[in-house]
């Protein structure tokens, strides 16, 4: 068993080092042999047991016996630690590379190979923005969009074989970040694609009942109006006239779109969408939820489209 | 002898700073060399470093006169008549090669060897058993490893037509009765080839008292530099050997189908030949002769005796060969029950720089007809102390107890 311990050490270490190289071809070799119900006949085992209690002894006599008869037990031991690291490692490399994160799609939990977590930041409420994040959790406080009325929500591709749900904001520094991503997703592979605005960072609410009012009058044009603000400075986002101008430069009726935007009951509708938001569980911009699966913060563009096309996305 | 003035010529001996001191036990391998050894050879690269008796410029008639003077000394050294009966070899190995390959054997011919012979005195005549059809007999040694005189004196026969024994045992460094075997194998008819690789540096030897025919030695385990040894043989024998290896400084001339070999020693010298090697293996002998045998033997003796006494209250230790520490040499050879020797000497490596050689020590036959794993050798030279045997035996008291 320290055979197996120690070749997957050595064979790391080897990568570095032309001596460890050696020492894990025999470790490999007696590995082999053991794995054919053969004595080690490179004397690694042997020898490396050697080294090891040769050091113990000279620090303390007790523990070297100690070890020594408790070797097999203690390689056995370092072996399941070993393979338990190793598959914990390799599902921290595949989850990082299908979710952006170490740990899964919707954790926040520290990544080594996202050690700042680029990956996995979200914008909320808390800085003074205009809606408040649910506090009324459903479902457990999972995150899902099972049972969430879909129809108030702009769509583009209706009926496709993939989904796409969106909830972000335009003035959210992550979902303006992860906004290129998913609009070059929507092209290529063209889901159906759900958008939720949800103005969680400032004072940009006037947006979901103007966004609400363009996607009425035009779908096309909505889309188009995302794009730009979206590509906007977010400084002037919150600059009516700002605006005014993107959607006049569109081609858009503002004199029906400012109507629309201060009728009730366009008020009405987007608290309905809001509320169908928060059904959600969703606690910060961007969520997305690829066929039902959730995945929040920023990510690169892989993990969306491993989520919606596969492993081998690449090849479509 | 002033072991602390001896001691300073070996510069892998002297204290370093911070580092635990080497404590070497590994001479029946490989000694150590001394400075003057090593200056020498130093000298020929740096002053003459040309080839000998070809080239007619003055770097090469010194290199031609310095060989010739180390043949000379290593004459003397082992007694020989002639320095022509020296002819310089790699090693021990070579010799007994040498040998195998020129004596004129045949089929049906006996070679006798011991049952503890190194493989360098075991595989050559194996070789011409599958090739020429000779015998090979094996003399077993007695229960404690000594030479059984009787029953070598019972297998001899007219097929033994030579006698082929280590005079040291690298194994249990028992050394043989080789006056009496000499005298028995020759009023046998049988001529006698000495591996003398683990007798030559600890004893002298004088090939002409002992009227050997043949006797290999290494000039590695005598403070010479590796791969540098000697066959000696009577200069008649060696006249009526036909040469093994052939080629360049062999002959004195040749035609597209004839060559006319030089005289003995030169003609089983093919090559170019290692000249450093030469001049370090002639001071190697020189540096012994200075230090004196009787020295030598008296400081091993007390030094094996130290030995044994350190280890032979070891639980489950067994000493390979006689429990008499006087008849071992410099050599005590042991293994533990239950405990692989590598690991045994790995860690006494490790522990406090004790070199010993474990394994079968190339006795691979001895262990296997016994069913003996291996073994550590601890072997001690003149040059080692009572301190360095004591931390041996105390690193050794404290590895038992652990495994």
């Amino acid at each position: 068993m320290f055979c197996i311990v120690a070749a997957i050490v050595l064979s790391i270490l080897g990568i570095f080092s032309a001596s460890n190289r050696k020492l894990a071809a025999e470790a490999l070799d007696c590995v082999f042999h053991r794995i054919t119900f053969r004595p080690c006949t490179t004397g690694f085992d042997e020898k490396m047991k050697a080294k090891i209690l040769g050091f113990a002894i000279t620090r303390s006599e007790r523990s070297a016996r100690w070890l020594n008869k408790h070797f097999e037990l203690l390689s056995w031991t370092f072996f399941i630690i070993m393979l338990a690291a190793s598959v914990m490692f390799i599902r921290g490399i595949v989850l990082f590379y299908t979710t952006g994160n170490c740990n899964g799609a919707t954790s926040e939990a520290f990544c080594i190979f996202d050690p700042t977590g680029e990956n996995t930041r979200t914008s909320s409420a808390e800085d003074g923005g205009a809606c408040p994040i649910p506090t009324d959790i459903n479902n457990g406080g999972k995150l899902s969009i099972e049972g969430i009325d879909l129809s108030l929500w702009p769509v583009e591709n209706k009926g496709a074989e993939n989904q796409l749900v969106f909830i972000g904001c335009y003035a959210c520094e992550y979902t303006r970040e992860v906004y290129p991503s998913i609009r070059a997703l929507v092209d290529k592979f063209e889901p159906e694609f759900y958008f939720g605005e949800y103005p969680t960072k400032l004072k940009t609410d006037y947006l979901s009942h103007v966004g609400y009012c363009v996607y009425d009058q035009d779908p096309e044009k909505y889309w188009q109006m995302n794009d730009a603000l979206f590509a906007e400075d977010v400084s002037l986002l919150e600059d009516n006239a700002a605006t005014d101008q993107i959607l006049t430069g569109l081609g858009l009726d503002m004199a029906a779109i400012d109507a629309c935007a201060a009728d009730p009951a366009t008020e009405e509708a987007v608290q309905k969408l809001f509320a169908e938001i928060q059904k959600t569980n969703f606690y910060g911009t961007p969520t997305i939820f690829i066929n039902g699966e959730p995945i929040v913060g920023p990510k690169p563009y892989r993990v969306y489209a491993i989520q919606m096309e596969g492993f081998f996305y690449w090849l479509k | 002898m002033d072991l602390t003035e001896i001691r300073k010529d070996f510069p892998i001996l002297q204290p370093k700073d911070g580092a635990k001191p080497i404590v070497y036990l590994d001479t029946a391998c490989q000694s150590l060399r001394p400075l003057p050894v090593i200056e020498a050879v130093l000298e020929y690269y740096i002053d003459y470093p040309a080839c000998s008796g070809r080239s007619m410029h003055k770097l090469a008639a010194r290199v031609t006169e310095k060989c010739a003077d180390a043949r000379s000394q290593l004459a003397r050294f082992i007694g020989a008549n002639k320095p022509e009966e020296v002819i310089f070899t790699r090693n021990t190995t070579e010799g007994i090669n040498l040998i195998a390959n020129s004596l004129d054997l045949k089929s049906g011919d006996a070679v006798l060897i011991s049952g503890k012979e190194h493989n360098s005195n075991l595989i050559p005549w194996q070789m011409l058993v599958k090739n020429k059809g000779i015998q090979l007999k094996v003399l077993p040694p007695k229960e404690d490893g000594t030479f059984d005189l009787a029953r070598f004196e019972s297998m001899l026969d007219a097929s033994v037509k030579l006698v082929s024994f280590g005079y040291s045992s690298n194994l249990d460094g028992v050394t043989i009765p080789v006056e009496k075997i000499i005298k028995l194998a020759h009023k046998n008819g049988s001529l006698v080839l000495l591996d003398a690789a683990q007798a030559t540096p600890h004893r002298a030897l004088n090939a002409r008292a002992l009227d050997v025919d043949f006797m290999a030695f290494s000039g590695h385990k005598m403070l010479g530099p590796s791969g540098t040894g000697v066959l000696y043989g009577k200069k008649k024998l060696l006249e009526a050997l036909t040469p093994f290896m052939v080629g360049g400084e062999t002959v004195a001339r040749s035609t597209y189908e004839t060559c006319e070999f030089l005289p003995v020693p030169e003609r089983f010298e093919a090559g170019l030949q290692d000249y450093a090697g030469i001049i370090g293996l002639a001071e190697a002998s020189k540096y012994l002769q200075r230090v004196g045998f009787d020295a030598i033997q008296k400081q091993e003796a007390l030094l094996t005796r130290t030995v044994q006494e350190g280890i032979q209250s070891i639980p489950g230790l067994r000493i390979i060969g006689p429990a008499d520490p006087g008849l071992r040499g410099g050599i005590t050879t042991f293994y533990i029950e239950g405990v692989d020797s590598h690991r045994i000497a790995i860690m006494l490596d490790q522990m406090a720089n004790v070199c010993v050689r474990s394994g079968q020590h190339c006795v691979h036959s001895w262990f296997n007809a016994r069913g003996i794993a291996g073994s550590v050798r601890a072997s001690v030279y003149f040059y080692n102390t009572l301190e360095e045997v004591s931390i041996f035996t105390e690193n050794l008291q404290k590895i038992r107890k652990v495994l």
